[in-house]
């Protein structure tokens, strides 16, 4: 359906089209009504479209949030091989929109569009390494997740998934720039570093390639995909259920968040309500991992810049949380606690006592670490004023959650968007002006303590007894107790373990607030029991891609510091 | 709902003159630090940290360690073969070859069931699919090999142990004792049913009985590395 058309829409799609009736390419777009309002744009008109959604007055798409490919070889009724698909929120209007860019299977190739929105340049290249989508004009092209010697593009559908590829020392990509060593500059002879991939300051493994000028960094390439586990390719193999342990995986650190946004995905395409009790539960527990999540980045970074008793103070929370969903699930790391339609289990009966034990516990060590930090000399010294974003600089990398905030823009999507019972609750969204290492501190700290805010209300009106799982078994296991006795649940049970949820046909864009930002599943089905395809918007993906740009002019010792507080988990960062 | 707080004006932007000497803010730190010190002397038993592995952990009775295969009130195994903890297994660990039970109230059995314990992600995703209540978990998480196929636990090391239960205890199960779900009745309790009996019984009476397949022999799975394309 084109734009001049009259057609049936929902008002934010309708609305959409409007805007869109000013635009260069109006007549060669149309708008369509999914879960969201969705652009259908050829290739060549798409740095077009997006400049105009940029721009415009009535659109203000200024936040990139997601690129990501689709192959649509073995999905009916698709008029084209492959799709670009792209997600885009608008800061001033609260809303998202998709952008879809089909592209044929003998050149699936669409412009860059890394001027308008400089944080697409990490996701086209993604798309590139994993889809074999061509970008012209895109600065790097170069693979990211896969290493240099992969060949093929390993997300296409008709990708033999067999096949391994050695790396060879010889294989590793040096960029241009960091080949020739002795060109001069200022006083010193500049020289290229590697900083990691394994090095204690880099979190994970990340290979920092920078060029010193003394010790400045003049330039520098940040190189990913050293803990790559093909999740989004996994994921395609396996029934939707079984994609849990997976999505734990993803920011291990604040597992629960992973496995709740993932859920939510699936449970909006089916269409399942779970119970206010199975609701509050989920909320009370991503807030304690988020809690988890703040004290595991700030801990750490502290540690990175020498102060290493606060990181023993932080991780004793920690410890303590890890208690509360050891209770609850058996397990403390990767909980796989969540399940589409509910939980795996309910929570032990003591579960109230020990969040409310928490809720007194934990304030004390964040005293504590606030009297050791704030007014520190050295902590100030190393952290205010170093990696600085701007405001613009944030939303033009894309940035999301307390990376956002601290840079002066109140975005949170529990505020912006309220699911489960944030809107209910009474908190306050934190945010900083400076944009600098120590505003993010500031910023994490006080999250946590509003976290806390919503533990306390969340507990208030947590029900004492009632169901956390919905009651459709064509979605949820039956109760045990009727598998073991009543023919009809045993039947229900084994399709579902067989066959797995049967999920309507269709795509699915759903976001929440993860502990570094906003973390979005995007999910196709097909009808089948597994996803056809599911992809991740990782919240520290924009923030890494960000970091080479983000340290140039500092030296070596800032950029340690500014990574810390980035708060990059290599298991969301490479998937 | 409530409003956006600025935390940025939270704390003085300029440090004081006393907070730049360093000395008074050391003291003030040394403070914090001692009183922790002196608080984990008075009470050595409420430390986080444990003294591993002279002390264990007390782990709750959802703990996903070990699995066990439970035994029915006659000694034999409860599992009929059905396939549903494999098909459920995130982590494909699991390999079952079933067989015929020579006890037709049985029916099948499990021939070979292992569990490669270096694949296996401890999700309890087995335990939750389980018709049957044959797999539990426990509470054991030391699990120790020296080579790979070590690692593959068969149905002897699989299979409740009295000693194993009396030591560390059972972790995720589907029901846990006084929360309104019962357990499925034994089967080895069962009324037998008429025309059931013992597989060589029935075949002295004539009665023709299928062939038990042999299944394809060893199961451990074969290298990974056979596999490996390398790159041209």
């Amino acid at each position: 359906m084109t734009v001049a058309e009259v057609s049936t829409l929902s008002p934010a799609a309708e609305k959409l089209r409007e805007r869109l009736g000013d635009s260069p390419m109006a007549a060669r777009t149309s708008v369509a009504d999914r879960d969201l309002p969705t652009i259908e744009v050829e290739p060549g008109d798409w740095p077009g479209l997006a400049r105009f959604l940029r721009d415009d007055p009535g659109c203000q798409y200024d936040l990139f949030l997601d690129l990501c490919g689709v192959d649509n070889l073995r999905r009916r009724g698709q008029k084209t091989r492959f799709e670009a698909v792209v997600h885009l929120h608008s800061l001033s209007k609260n809303e998202h929109i998709r952008v879809r860019v089909p592209l044929d299977a003998a050149n699936p190739s669409l412009p860059t569009v890394t001027d308008v929105y400089p944080a697409s340049e990490w996701f086209e290249r993604e798309a590139y390494d994993l889809y074999g989508f061509d970008f012209p004009g895109h600065p790097n092209l170069y693979r990211l997740l896969c290493h240099d010697a992969f060949v093929g593009h390993a997300l296409r559908k008709d990708y033999a998934p067999g096949q391994r590829w050695f790396f060879a020392e010889e294989d590793m990509r040096i960029p241009e720039w960091a080949k020739n060593t002795d060109e001069r500059a200022g006083h010193f002879e500049t020289q290229t570093i590697s900083i990691g991939p394994s090095h204690p300051a880099t979190h994970g493994i990340i290979h920092l390639m920078a060029r010193l000028d003394g010790e400045k960094i003049v330039r520098a390439e940040t190189n990913i995909g050293y803990l790559h586990r093909c999740f989004e390719k996994m994921a395609e193999t396996h029934h939707w259920n079984q994609v849990i342990p997976y999505a734990d995986r993803l920011n291990y650190v604040s597992a629960m968040i992973n496995g709740v946004g993932y859920v939510r995905t699936v449970e909006k395409m089916l269409g399942v309500e779970i119970p206010e009790r199975g609701q509050l539960v989920r909320t009370i527990l991503s807030e304690f991992s988020r809690i988890m999540d703040h004290c595991v980045c700030i801990g750490a970074n502290l540690v990175d810049i020498g102060a290493l008793t606060n990181f023993i103070y932080l991780y004793e929370n920690r410890e303590s949380i890890y208690d509360l969903l050891e209770a609850c699930c058996g397990a403390r790391l990767t909980v796989s606690y969540v399940r589409v339609g509910g939980l795996a289990i309910d929570v032990p009966d003591d579960f109230a006592v020990r969040c409310r034990g928490l809720l007194e516990s934990i304030p004390k060590f964040l005293a504590d670490v606030e009297k050791l930090v704030d007014n520190n000399r050295i902590v100030r010294n190393r952290l205010a004023g170093t990696g600085i974003v701007t405001k613009e600089q944030a939303i033009g990398w894309g940035m999301t959650g307390p990376m956002l905030r601290a840079s002066g823009v109140p975005y949170d999507v529990r505020r912006a968007r309220p699911y489960d019972f944030y809107d209910r609750f009474d908190w306050d969204v934190p945010i900083a002006n400076d944009g600098d290492n120590f505003s993010r501190y500031l910023v994490r700290m006080e999250e946590m303590r509003q976290s806390l805010k919503i533990i306390r209300q969340a507990l208030e009106i947590l029900p004492e007894k009632g169901p956390v799982n919905s009651d459709d078994w064509r979605v949820v296991l039956p109760p045990k107790d009727a598998v073991y006795h009543d023919m009809e649940s045993l039947i229900y049970h084994f399709k579902l373990v067989m066959e797995g949820i049967r999920v309507p046909a269709g795509e699915r864009y759903e976001w929440i607030e993860g502990a570094n930002g906003e973390l979005g599943f995007y999910a196709v089905s097909d009808g089948r029991g597994g996803p056809y395809r599911l992809k991740v918007r990782p919240p520290c993906f924009p923030s890494m891609a960000a970091f080479e740009k983000m340290v140039v002019g500092g030296t070596v010792s800032d950029a340690v510091a500014t990574l810390g507080t980035l708060n990059i988990i290599a298991g969301e960062l490479d998937r | 709902m409530s409003g956006v707080i600025d935390v940025s004006r939270r704390i003085p932007e300029k440090l004081t003159f006393l907070q730049k000497l360093y000395i008074p803010e050391i003291l003030r730190g040394m403070a914090v630090t001692l009183r922790h010190l002196l608080r984990n002397l008075a009470n050595m038993r409420g430390l986080p940290t444990i003294l591993y592995p002279e002390q264990k952990r007390d782990y709750s009775g959802r703990f996903r360690g070990k699995h066990i295969l439970k035994t029915r009130e006659d000694g034999t195994m409860k599992c009929v073969a059905c396939f549903m903890c494999q098909q459920a297994c995130p982590a494909e660990c699991i390999t079952i070859v079933a067989g015929e039970h020579p006890k037709l109230a049985y029916e099948k059995y499990p021939v070979v069931f292992d569990i490669d314990m270096l694949r296996c992600v401890f999700c309890g995703f087995c335990v939750d699919a389980c018709p049957k209540d044959a797999i539990w978990m426990t509470r054991n998480y030391e699990m120790v090999f020296f080579s790979r196929e070590d690692a593959v636990f068969s149905i002897d090391r699989l299979r409740e142990t009295p000693e194993e239960v009396a030591r560390h205890g059972y972790g995720y199960r589907p029901y846990y004792p006084g929360d309104g779900t019962t357990p499925p009745t034994d089967a080895s309790l069962l009324p037998v049913l008429p025309g059931s009996g013992e597989r060589d019984r029935l075949r002295e009476e004539g009665i023709p009985l299928p062939e038990r397949d042999p299944g394809p022999g060893p199961l451990n799975a074969p290298s990974q590395a056979a596999k490996i394309v390398r790159s041209p």
